[in-house]
């Protein structure tokens, strides 16, 4: 199969891209599988917009809000999973862990303190994986699980499982309400989605990770220095991570390790629907940023036509899988 | 040292036995009793067969992230459904494993899809299934016979749970030791290519093993749900973290290629240890699982291709 060397730099194509001469099977009809996905994508608009209530303003909010969640640590997500090293099975762990610093150090040292030791506590987290998985080529999953068991443990360790709340006289009321119309949760994420698409597209950190997504050994051998990049890509990975669960304890006023339970499954899931290649070297955050709100937009749905929550969870399932099965086909070695 | 810990018919075997005399060390009065041995075999049990059914699936160089969602699912399936007849219900638990993990292999085969994308949809799916037949409750199993049945003490330190994981264990030692199976799989997993071009039938093993790491997940979970005499949907979900370990720890390399039955039983059994010896020296729960991570994130930087020549630029670098 063709690999291009080359990063798709300007790729902004959102949600259909047909890969290039990575049909499943030679013979087979390249643009099948592009013909389907833009079928799925009409009727999921068309039962969306054709769904009572979809288009009210409550539902539109609450729509951007849960999205914003799951959608930073897709986009952090996404950063790993370019670079060729899968997906990360602690960034869930890391919301609940981001959250409890924020509001621990929030209590001590007021607002901005929680603000920087919450990035800085996930972002150095982070960086230290990426470094052991880039400079010791350490793999990707076995220390994202190790991260998870220790994340894990460390928290239980300080809250015994508990949640921590906010100083009585803490008030983040001003982070609860909306920017320009849109909730803040949202802005953030729109912000965070730029920010990394900017990284990924304009710099040569960017073109780096690409490289080293699609051959590792090629891009040592053009004199990349990849446990840099590595660790850089965990490291944005950290920080964009970090916001997901700031803002979960400013929404609660609290913190414990439940809130990211799950986030990291939720999370590659967006990644995936949006098309980005699991095998790395390919992909976007915009496309991240399409696939969260496609689950969104699913799940409003299924709550909008009067199914039960657990049929939600089953038909959720199904969709995701089917476009997972839709969207990557080929990419095998 | 970094030899034997490489070696992977030693270092499960090592990393057990450093288990065990570290824990003598700390307490041997509490540690080396009867009850903690049939403690082990208890978490044997619960995550021995589901780190089989993964560590398999890693030795083709394939990952089934699903486990975790047949897990709970068999578990719900066979309380709602073995009611009146045990047996019925873990019928239909294992039938339910046997074709998820069918139809998944399938998917990856037949798509040419990466397992990590397809098993992750399998999980989805599997947890929603989960939710749909248990209503989104918790269910109580009724039939305290079987619950307490399957969990009472034969020969003083197994129950029946743990004879039929060690029973399973022991089957897919003799398969993959004795028969040409074995042979392939390790063919597949060091380069699938060759291994076609040599006449292995790669397709239908990589279909079988997914349906045996479906068919393992849900045999112990809805062991799990009988002895525990209840399901839920919501949980059972944290055991990706110990399967993965032992396979880790059993000698299985995500490279592919490397591994066996019995050394991942060996990992399951340190993990187990570890976690039955801190519960007897009364150490808090959280130590057990900063221990497990400990132990998984040293074993990933000394599996680290690079290790050597990072170990050896260091010195370099000291000597200018």
């Amino acid at each position: 199969m063709s690999q291009s060397a080359q990063p798709p730099i300007s790729d902004r194509r959102l949600v259909a891209p047909v890969q290039e001469g990575t049909s499943a099977r030679a013979g087979e009809p390249r643009n099948y599988v592009g013909i389907v996905r833009a079928v799925v994508l009409v009727v999921l608009a068309a039962v969306a917009l054709t769904t009572p209530g979809f288009l009210s303003q409550p539902s539109i909010l609450s729509l951007l809000t849960t999205v914003s969640f799951i959608g930073c640590v897709a986009v952090g997500m996404t950063l790993i999973t370019i670079s060729g090293n899968i997906m990360s099975f602690a960034l869930g762990a890391l919301v609940g862990a981001t959250a409890m610093v924020f509001i621990v150090a929030a209590n001590w040292g007021g607002f901005a303190f929680g603000l920087i030791a919450a990035l800085a506590f996930a972002g150095l987290t982070n960086a230290l994986q990426g470094f052991l998985i880039g400079w010791l080529r350490a793999n990707p999953i076995i220390v994202s699980i190790a991260a998870l068991a220790l994340i894990y443990g460390v928290a239980e360790a300080f809250a015994a499982h508990g949640t921590i709340y906010a100083a009585a006289g803490a008030n983040y009321g001003g982070f609860k309400g909306r920017v320009a119309g849109i909730p803040v949760e949202f802005a953030v994420f729109l912000c965070v989605t730029a920010l990394a698409q900017f990284i990924l597209s304009l710099t040569p950190f960017g073109r780096h990770l690409f490289l080293i997504g699609s051959s590792f050994r090629a891009a040592e051998a053009v004199g990349v220095r990849a446990w840099r990049a590595i660790t850089g890509a965990y490291l944005w990975a950290g920080l964009f991570t970090a916001p997901a669960g700031i803002m979960l304890a400013i929404r609660y006023d609290a913190a414990s390790m439940n809130y990211g339970m799950g986030y990291e499954y939720e999370a590659i899931a967006a990644v995936l629907v949006g098309g980005t290649v699991i095998k790395g070297g390919e992909g976007s955050v915009l496309r991240t940023l399409a696939g969260a709100i496609i689950i969104g937009v699913i799940q409003v749905v299924l709550v909008l036509q009067g199914l039960r929550t657990e049929w939600q969870y089953l038909i959720a399932g199904l969709i995701v899988l089917g476009v997972i099965a839709l969207q990557t086909p080929g990419t095998r070695d | 040292m970094k030899r034997l810990l490489d070696d992977p018919h030693m270092r499960p075997l090592l990393i057990l036995a450093a288990c065990v005399v570290g824990l003598a060390v700390i307490d041997a009065r509490d540690v080396l009793t009867l009850a903690t041995a049939a403690s082990s075999f208890e978490t044997f049990a619960t995550i021995g067969l589901v780190a089989l059914g993964l560590g398999l699936t890693m030795m083709i160089r394939e990952f089934d992230l699903s486990v975790v969602g047949m897990y709970s699912m068999a578990g719900c399936i066979a309380v709602v459904m073995g009611g009146t007849n045990a047996w019925l219900g873990l019928a239909c638990a294992l039938a339910a494993g046997l074709v998820g993990g069918l139809a998944q292999g399938w998917l990856i085969v037949r798509l040419r899809l990466g397992s990590v994308g397809v098993t992750l949809g399998g999980l989805l799916v599997f947890a929603g299934v989960a939710y749909v037949v248990t209503e989104n409750r918790a269910l109580p199993y009724e039939n305290m016979e079987v619950a307490l049945g399957l969990s009472a003490p034969v020969a003083g330190i197994f129950s029946i749970r743990s004879l039929v994981a060690i029973a399973v264990f022991a089957a897919a030692a003799l398969v993959i030791g004795l028969t040409r199976y074995g042979r392939d799989i390790i063919a597949i997993g060091s380069d699938r290519r060759a291994a076609m071009t040599a006449g292995v039938n790669v397709n239908a093993l990589v279909i079988g093993i997914f349906g045996f790491s479906g068919v393992c997940a849900a045999l112990s979970g809805a062991l799990l749900s009988y002895s525990l005499a209840s399901a839920s949907p919501a949980g059972l979900s944290d055991v990706i973290v110990p399967a993965a370990a032992a396979a880790i720890l059993g000698g299985v390399s995500l490279a592919g290629g490397t591994g066996r039955p019995l050394g991942i039983a060996m990992g399951v059994l340190s993990l187990a240890v570890l976690r039955a010896g801190f519960n007897a020296v009364g150490a808090p729960p959280y130590v057990n699982e900063v221990a497990m991570g400990a132990i998984l994130l040293i074993v990933a930087m000394l599996d680290g291709a690079y290790l050597t020549r990072r170990l050896h630029g260091l010195v370099r670098w000291r000597a200018h």
